[in-house]
C-alpha cells in the first residue's frame, strides 16, 4: 500500500519538480502551436502526451501537476482566458494516463510491450470518459451554469479528440521513446556476413 | 604552506551503474588561494572528480565513495548538497541550461532567494556580483537577448556573493567565440587575485587557460592522476601528447623545431619567456622547404550575389557576396550574432534572400524547392539530437532516401557504402541512444552524406567535444574531401580547427562580410581580428616576437603540420 | 517564438503593472470568484467596464489582442447559439418562468425575450471573464506569478514550475524550428496546405519524438545547476523579483478585501440559500 502510495506521489527531489516544469512548458507550446481546432473549446492535440511521458518517469501525481500546470500555461501564452474547468479535467486525465509506472511501463528504461500498450489504451477511454464526461461538465455548470446537453457534447467531443490523439499517436510515441531510451545489453559489432 | 581547502585521500568513486570504479587513488590537495587546471582526455573522469567537490557525486548521481574527501574540513559524504554549497561554487559548462532566472537580476540572486534571504539584502549583494563582471546594466534583460558570452558572466555572478571560498568551473570556455574566451579567462584571473578565491578549472583548452598563469596543473587519465605540479615541467615534457592533449601552438612550433624545452624556462608564459635560446632553431626551422599546398578545386559551385537578409525589421545579413569552388574546404567565422548561422540557412534555402541571388551551378536557386536544395547541399547542425528522429541508426540514414522515393536496392547500396565510410557499418543495428555524443554527431553526417550532397555545411561541428572525438570527426571529414571531392563548410569558433583543416576563412561581423581570405592571411590581420571578436593564436605573438613576418610564420607552420599528418613526424628530420 | 507569447518576462511601465504579484494574483482569484458566482448584470457590468479600462491602460498592441477578441467573440457567439438550439425556452426557468414568444421559427424553434436576455447576460459574463484574464495575463510575469501563488500558501515548489517552464519555452521553440528545418532539408514535406490531417500526425510523430528527448535531455543540466546553488534547502523562500508593497498594493488590499467579504455574503444569500434558478431580469 506504501508503496503504491509512493508511485501514485513520486520523488519530489529537484529533478522532478524541474521534469514537471520542462513538461509543462512543452504542454503550454503544443497546446498553442502543435493543435488541430475541431469543435468548440476543442482541439486535436498532440499536447496530451507529455503527462503520459512525464507519469511514465515520475508517476501519476507529477502527471497531474505538469498537465493542470501546462493547461495554465498555454491559457498564460495563448491568451484564451482561463478555463478552469478544462484544466481540471484535463488533470484529472493526466493522473489518469500518467498511471504507466503502476502497471510496469517505464519509458525511461526503455520498458514498453504490447501489454502495456493495451492496458495504456483502456486507461485512456476509461480516463476520458472520467474527466470529460464527469469533471469537466460538472465543474462547468458549477462556474458557468448551462445546458446540460450542450456542456456535455462539448465536453465529450473534447474527451474523444483527446483518446484518438492518446491511442493513435500516443502509443506510436511510446514505443519509439521506449526503443530510444533503450540501454540495449546485448549489443555486438556486427562485421560484414558475406 | 597555508591551509588545504580541498584534501582527497585515497579516494575512489564508483558510480552506481558502472560496474568499475571512475575514480582509483586520488590523493590531492587544494591549498586556499590556489589556482589549478584539471586537464585530462574525454572520459578521464575530470567532471566527477570535481563533482566529488561540490557534492552532486553522490547526492545526485548516485555513487559509492571509498576514501575520503574533505571540503573546508567537512567530510563530503557526511555533509550536505546544501552546506558544500555554502562553500564552493561551481559554474557549470552548459552556460544555457544553468540560466535558471526570468531575467539576469533573477538569476544571480537564485542562491540568496533560496537562502530565504529579504529582498531589501539581497538587492545590495546582486548588484555588487553583476558590478564586478560587468553586467550591471542587464538586470533587467530576458536570458536570450543575451550572448553566450554574457549568460557565462551571469553563471559566474551567481556564485560570487555569499561566502564561498572555492569556485569550480566545467569547461567554462566552451561555447564562446575567442575573444569572449579570453575575457572569459581575464574574469576568473581577476576573481582569483581580487576576491582571494580558491579556482579550479577543468578545461580541454590549454593554450586558452595559459592566457593568465595558473599555480598548477594535475593531469588526469583513465580516473588516475599522472602529473601534478608547475604547467612549465608538463609543457617540456611529453605527457600531454601521450594522453591526446592538444599543446600549445606554441610550443608545438618550438618542438616542431627542435627546440630542448626545459622546466626552468617559463614555458607557459608565451610573453615573457626568453626566446634567445631557442632563436637560432626557430628561425632555421622557417628555412626548411615545404612543398607548397595548393587544395585541388574545380568550377564555381556556389555563388552568394548581393545578399541581404533580415527576420524582422534589422537587418542580419548585409549585402554579402563571396563564391565557393568544387572541393574547397571553407571555414565561416566571426562572433556571436553575426549571422553565421542564418547564412547557412539561407545557403539551403530555409530561408530566402531579401535581395540578391543564390546560384548553386550557376542557376539561381529561387526555383529549387527546399527539398531540392537538400539534395545538393546538406546541413548538419550542431546538436545531434535535435536532428536524430529515427531510433536505429540505419534507418535513420534511410529515412531521407525513402522519403525521395529511391529504390530499395538503391538506398541498400547508398547506405552500406556510407556507414562503411563513416565507421558505422558495425553498429548499423544499435539504438541511436547506445552510442557516444561523438559517434552521434558521425550519424548526423552520415545522414547527410548518404544523400550525397555536393557541398556539406557543418555548424559548429566540434563545440562541446574532447580533443579525441574532434581530432575523429576532423580527420573523416578530411578524408571525404580529399577521396571524393566533397566541398566543406565548416561554421566554426576555433581559431585552431580553423587553421588545421581549412583552406579558406570567411569572416562576419554584424551581418557583413569583413574578410575572405586564406586562414593565415585573415590570422594575421589586426583589423579583421578586432571587428569580427577573433583572437590572435599564440603563432602570431610568437613570430613577432621572433622578427617573422606572421602571415610566412603561420602558413609555414600549417603547411608543416599538414606535412606532418600525412607522412608522420619522421618527414621532418 | 518568443515575441509571440502574450505574457512579458519583464514588467512593464503602467500603474497594473506595477503593482506586486501577491496583489495581482489575489485580486484575479478574487475577480474570478466574483464572475462566476453570479448572473446577475448589475453585477457583471460594472467589472466589465472596468477591466475594458484596465485593457486601455496597460497599452496592449492592438492588433494582436484584436484577433483574440474575434476569436473568443465568435467562439462564445457559437456557444450561445448552441444553447439557444438545444433548448430555446432556457431563459424561462431563469427569468421568473414566463415565456414571451418575440418570433418563431417552426414549432420547436422560436426566440424569446427572456432567453435572448440570458443568452445575452451569459455571453457577457463570458466575454468579461476573457478580459479579466486577459488584463491580468498582461500586467503579470511569470516570476511574479510565482511569488504570487508563493503569498497565498502554495508550496514553492509548485511555485517554481511556472517560472522555470517559462524560462525554456524559448528555448523549446527554438529546438522546434531547428528540428523541423533538419527534417525539411532531409525531403519532409512539412507544409501544412499540401498535406492531409493523417499524414500531418504522422509528421507531428516525426518531430515530437526528437523534440520531446531533447527537451528532457535538459532536465539534468537544470536541476545540477539548481541543486549547486542550493535549491530546495529550507521550507521558505524569497523573491528578487517581488519588490515592497506601494500605496496602490494597499488600496487594493482594501478593496479586494471588501470584495471578498460581499462575495461570501453573496453566495450564501443567492447561491446556497437560493432555491430556484433566477437571474435578475428587468423586464418582469
Ligand atoms: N552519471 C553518470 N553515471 C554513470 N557513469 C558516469 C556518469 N557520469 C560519468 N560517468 C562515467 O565516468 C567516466 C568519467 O566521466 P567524466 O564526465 O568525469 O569525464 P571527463 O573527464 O569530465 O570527460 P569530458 O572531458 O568528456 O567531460 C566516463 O566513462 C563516464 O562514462
Ligand atoms: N529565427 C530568428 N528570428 C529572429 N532573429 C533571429 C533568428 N535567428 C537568429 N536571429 C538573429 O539574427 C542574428 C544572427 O544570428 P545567427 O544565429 O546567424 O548568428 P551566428 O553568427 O550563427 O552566431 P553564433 O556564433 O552565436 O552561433 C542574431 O542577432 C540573432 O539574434
Ligand atoms: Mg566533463
Ligand atoms: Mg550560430
Amino acid at each position: 500500500m506504501k508503496k503504491i502510495l509512493k508511485t501514485l506521489l513520486g520523488v519530489w527531489n529537484t529533478k522532478t519538480v524541474v521534469a514537471i516544469a520542462i513538461g509543462a512548458a512543452l504542454f503550454g507550446v503544443l497546446m498553442n502551436f502543435g493543435g488541430i481546432p475541431i469543435f468548440t473549446n476543442t482541439n486535436l492535440t498532440t499536447a496530451m502526451i507529455i503527462p503520459v511521458i512525464v507519469g511514465s518517469m515520475f508517476g501519476p501525481v507529477p502527471a497531474f501537476i505538469s498537465c493542470a500546470v501546462g493547461n495554465i500555461i498555454a491559457d498564460l501564452i495563448g491568451g484564451w482566458g482561463f478555463w478552469f474547468d478544462w484544466s481540471v479535467g484535463n488533470g484529472v486525465l493526466g493522473f489518469i494516463v500518467g498511471l504507466l509506472p503502476l502497471y510496469g511501463a517505464k519509458i525511461n528504461e526503455g520498458i514498453f510491450k504490447p501489454i502495456h500498450a493495451v492496458i495504456y489504451a483502456v486507461t485512456c477511454v476509461v480516463g476520458n470518459a472520467f474527466a470529460f464526461g464527469v469533471i469537466t461538465p460538472l465543474l462547468t455548470m458549477a462556474f458557468y451554469g448551462g445546458e446540460e446537453s450542450i456542456t456535455f457534447l462539448q465536453a465529450i467531443a473534447g474527451g474523444i479528440a483527446n483518446t484518438i490523439i492518446l491511442v493513435v499517436v500516443g502509443i506510436p510515441i511510446l514505443f519509439a521513446l521506449a526503443r530510444r531510451n533503450a540501454r540495449s545489453t546485448n549489443l555486438k559489432m556486427e562485421e560484414e556476413k558475406e | 604552506m597555508s591551509t588545504p581547502i580541498v584534501e582527497f585521500k585515497d579516494f575512489g568513486f564508483k558510480y552506481k551503474s558502472q560496474s568499475a570504479p571512475t575514480l582509483h587513488d586520488i590523493n590531492l590537495t587544494i591549498c586556499k588561494g590556489e589556482k589549478v587546471l584539471i586537464l585530462g582526455p574525454s572520459g578521464s573522469g575530470k567532471s566527477t572528480l570535481a563533482n566529488c567537490i561540490n557534492g552532486l557525486n553522490p547526492f545526485s548521481y548516485d555513487g559509492v565513495i571509498t576514501g575520503s574527501c574533505k571540503v573546508a574540513g567537512m567530510e563530503t559524504k557526511d555533509a550536505s548538497i546544501f552546506a558544500l554549497s555554502k562553500v564552493v561554487g561551481t559554474v557549470l559548462q552548459d552556460s544555457d541550461a544553468q540560466f535558471v532566472g526570468l531575467s539576469v537580476g533573477e538569476d544571480i540572486a537564485f542562491a540568496l532567494e533560496n537562502q530565504s534571504m529579504p529582498r531589501k539584502e539581497m538587492l545590495p549583494k546582486v548588484e555588487w556580483a553583476a558590478g564586478v563582471v560587468g553586467m550591471s546594466d542587464f538586470l533587467m534583460h530576458v536570458p536570450y537577448e543575451l550572448s553566450g558570452g554574457q549568460k557565462q558572466k551571469v553563471a559566474l555572478a551567481g556564485v560570487l556573493h555569499g561566502d564561498v571560498d572555492l569556485l569550480i568551473f566545467d569547461e567554462p570556455l566552451a561555447s564562446l567565440d575567442p575573444r569572449m574566451g579570453m575575457t572569459a579567462v581575464e574574469l576568473i584571473d581577476r576573481m582569483h587575485k581580487e576576491q582571494n578565491k580558491t579556482v579550479v578549472i577543468v578545461e580541454h583548452r590549454l593554450e586558452d587557460v595559459l592566457y593568465r598563469s595558473v599555480d598548477r596543473i594535475v593531469l588526469m587519465n583513465e580516473g588516475r592522476i599522472v602529473y601534478d605540479g608547475v604547467p612549465d615541467e608538463l609543457l617540456a615534457s611529453d605527457l600531454l601528447t601521450r594522453y591526446g592533449i592538444r599543446e600549445p601552438l606554441y610550443i608545438k612550433a618550438m618542438k616542431y623545431a627542435g627546440c630542448e624545452l626545459t622546466p626552468d624556462q617559463n614555458l607557459s608564459d608565451i610573453e615573457g619567456m626568453d626566446l634567445s635560446p631557442f632563436e637560432d632553431k626557430l628561425k632555421q626551422q622557417q628555412l626548411v622547404q615545404l612543398e607548397k599546398y595548393v587544395p585541388k578545386v574545380g568550377e564555381e559551385i556556389l555563388k552568394v550575389q548581393n545578399v541581404s537578409f533580415a527576420y524582422g525589421k534589422d537587418p542580419v545579413l548585409k549585402n554579402i557576396s563571396f563564391s565557393v569552388r568544387r572541393g574547397e574546404k571553407v571555414a565561416f567565422v566571426g562572433k556571436n550574432g553575426a549571422g553565421k548561422s542564418t547564412m547557412a540557412k539561407l545557403i539551403c534555402g530555409i530561408i530566402r534572400p531579401r535581395e540578391g541571388q543564390v546560384l548553386i551551378n550557376g542557376t539561381d536557386y529561387m526555383k529549387y524547392s527546399i527539398k531540392e536544395i537538400g539534395e545538393k547541399i546538406g546541413y548538419v547542425m550542431q546538436n545531434p539530437n535535435q536532428m536524430l528522429v529515427k531510433d536505429i541508426i540505419r534507418d535513420e540514414l534511410e529515412l531521407a532516401m525513402l522519403l525521395r522515393g529511391k529504390s530499395r536496392q538503391e538506398i541498400d547500396e547508398a547506405v552500406k557504402k556510407t556507414l562503411k565510410m563513416c565507421g558505422l557499418y558495425p553498429m548499423r543495428n544499435w539504438p541511436v541512444s547506445a552510442v557516444s555524443y561523438g559517434q552521434k554527431k558521425r550519424v548526423t553526417i552520415a545522414s547527410i552524406l548518404v544523400l550525397q550532397p555536393e557541398i556539406i555545411i557543418l555548424d559548429e561541428p566540434t563545440a562541446g567535444q574532447d580533443y579525441r572525438h574532434y581530432t575523429e570527426i576532423m580527420e573523416f571529414l578530411d578524408e571525404l574531401n580529399r577521396e571524393y571531392g566533397i566541398t566543406i563548410v565548416f561554421i566554426t569558433h576555433d581559431m585552431h580547427l580553423a587553421i588545421q583543416y581549412t583552406d579558406r576563412a570567411i569572416v562576419f561581423s554584424e551581418g557583413e562580410l569583413v574578410a575572405d581570405d586564406s586562414v593565415f592571411r585573415v590570422l594575421s590581420n589586426d583589423q579583421v581580428i578586432t571587428r569580427a571578436n577573433l583572437k590572435q593564436t599564440s603563432l602570431y605573438t610568437l613570430a613577432m616576437r621572433l622578427g617573422i613576418e606572421p602571415e610566412a610564420y603561420i602558413e609555414h607552420f600549417i603547411n608543416y603540420e599538414r606535412m606532418v599528418r600525412a607522412h608522420g613526424q619522421q618527414a621532418s628530420d | 517564438m518568443d515575441n509571440r507569447l502574450l505574457i512579458n518576462l519583464i514588467p512593464g511601465e503602467t500603474f497594473l503593472h506595477k503593482l506586486t504579484g501577491k496583489t495581482k494574483v489575489r485580486t484575479f482569484l478574487i475577480l474570478m470568484v466574483y464572475i462566476i458566482m453570479s448572473f446577475d448584470l448589475r453585477l457583471i457590468m460594472p467589472l466589465s467596464i472596468l477591466s475594458i479600462m484596465g485593457l486601455v491602460s496597460l497599452k496592449p498592441q492592438w492588433k494582436i489582442i484584436k484577433f483574440f477578441f474575434i476569436i473568443i467573440g465568435l467562439m462564445n457567439v457559437l456557444n450561445i447559439v448552441l444553447f439557444w438550439l438545444a433548448d430555446p425556452n432556457i431563459g424561462t426557468m431563469w427569468c421568473g418562468g414566463t415565456t414571451t414568444v418575440l418570433f418563431r421559427l417552426t414549432e420547436r424553434l422560436f426566440l424569446s425575450a427572456e432567453t435572448l436576455w440570458y443568452l445575452c447576460v451569459r455571453f457577457i459574463k463570458m466575454m468579461t471573464s476573457f478580459m479579466v484574464s486577459l488584463v491580468f495575463i498582461l500586467a503579470i510575469t511569470p516570476s511574479e506569478l510565482a511569488a504570487g501563488l508563493y503569498s497565498i500558501k502554495v508550496p514553492y515548489k509548485i511555485c517554481t514550475i511556472f517560472s522555470i517552464a517559462f524560462r525554456y519555452i524559448p528555448d523549446i521553440g527554438r529546438d522546434f524550428q531547428n528540428i523541423k528545418i533538419s527534417l525539411q532539408t532531409r525531403g519532409v514535406e512539412l507544409d501544412p496546405k499540401k498535406s492531409s490531417i493523417g499524414k500531418r500526425l504522422k509528421q507531428n510523430i516525426l518531430i515530437l519524438v526528437p523534440l520531446i528527448t531533447t527537451s528532457f535531455d535538459r532536465v539534468g543540466n537544470i536541476s545540477n545547476a539548481m541543486d549547486l546553488r542550493g535549491y530546495g534547502r529550507g521550507r521558505t523562500r524569497t523573491y528578487y523579483s517581488e519588490h515592497e508593497e506601494l500605496k496602490a498594493d494597499k488600496v487594493f488590499k482594501a478593496l479586494y478585501i471588501i470584495l471578498i467579504l460581499f462575495c461570501v455574503y453573496w453566495i450564501i444569500t443567492q447561491n446556497i440559500m437560493a432555491e430556484t434558478l433566477s437571474m435578475w431580469y428587468p423586464f418582469v
